[in-house]
């Protein structure tokens, strides 16, 4: 297991965890934070677990191309990780605290910011995968 | 007399991702790209409100991530991955596999016009009933996969 496979595997189950004692903290009687909460853990579970167990996953499995047998930790796959990440730290620091905070400068900037880097690593990520899902015929051509 | 395979052919079509499969990741990589730009702008819009007709956006946000990426992802993955059958066809037949593969995919984008367009109220049962039309189809063509190498009867 490459070791960026075990980054998005631990944090994956950190965001895991997170999610599911968030959503256990919002059912709990007379917390009223409980829909500002719920995109927070929705995403930590789909986005920080689920998405995360997938792409570290798929960069392990997928069979890898020539040129990227030879660099197993290419640059997008360690940019796809951060980018993630560090969205979505910057979301979840963030999103609850939107309705409190409005037309903050800086407030905006981090939430721009967030999405921005949350867009990029779904393209790092498209970057390193697309060329591993191939044909045969596309696979003996690149490869030879 | 059948032909018996070449046993060398037969142990690289093993590893080699079947067409279903590439057809359905490559979607699914699509539907990531397409549910990720839509969820940033939502979340822009959260703080500096772009325009009142994005919140449209939201359920084809959400569709897409669960069963445009996610679900078609894992899938497309299992259909490559689990394990083949040792006769005859290793992945069983591919008729229903490109079934699979069409309903699917026919029916998730009826639910996401369903969405844009909600006076089309058959739209959206019709969307979900392929998609349950392409999920049993899996399931037919995976059960038997599901085996211990011990136990395969195949």
């Amino acid at each position: 297991m490459p070791p960026i496979t075990r980054y998005f595997i631990k944090s994956g189950m950190i965001y895991f965890v997170l999610g599911i004692v968030l959503a256990f903290y919002a059912e709990l009687p007379g917390v009223k934070t409980g829909a500002l909460l719920l995109p927070v853990y929705w995403h930590m579970l789909v986005i920080g677990w689920l998405t995360q167990i997938i792409m570290g996953v798929s960069i392990w499995m997928f069979p890898r191309t020539k040129k990227q047998r030879k660099n197993i930790q290419s640059f997008p796959v360690v940019a796809a990780f951060w980018t993630l990440n560090t969205g979505l730290i910057l979301r979840f620091l963030a999103e609850p605290f939107i309705p409190l905070v409005q037309n903050g400068l800086v407030f905006n900037i981090v939430i721009i910011l967030s999405s921005i880097l949350q867009i990029s690593s779904v393209i790092f990520y498209l970057i390193e995968i697309w060329p591993r899902v191939q044909t045969r015929k596309r696979r003996v051509r690149r490869n030879s | 007399m059948a032909k018996s395979p070449n046993p060398e052919t037969a142990r690289e079509e093993e590893f080699v991702m079947p067409a279903q499969t590439i057809w359905m990741i490559r979607l699914s990589l699509i539907y990531f790209l397409l549910s990720a730009l839509i969820g940033g702008l939502l979340l822009i819009h959260k703080t500096m409100s772009l325009h009142p007709a994005l919140w449209l956006l939201l359920p084809l946000h959400y569709e897409m991530a669960i069963w445009g990426w996610m679900v078609q992802f894992v899938m497309g993955t299992a259909y490559w991955m689990l394990p083949r059958f040792l006769k005859g066809k290793i992945r069983g037949p591919a008729k229903p596999a490109w079934w699979m593969f069409i309903l699917f995919n026919a029916g998730l984008l009826l639910l996401l016009i369903s969405f844009l367009a909600p006076g089309a109220n058959a739209l959206a049962p019709a969307g979900r009933f392929l998609m349950m039309t392409a999920i049993l189809l899996f399931c037919y063509l995976m059960w038997n996969r599901i085996a211990s190498f011990k136990h395969h009867g195949h």
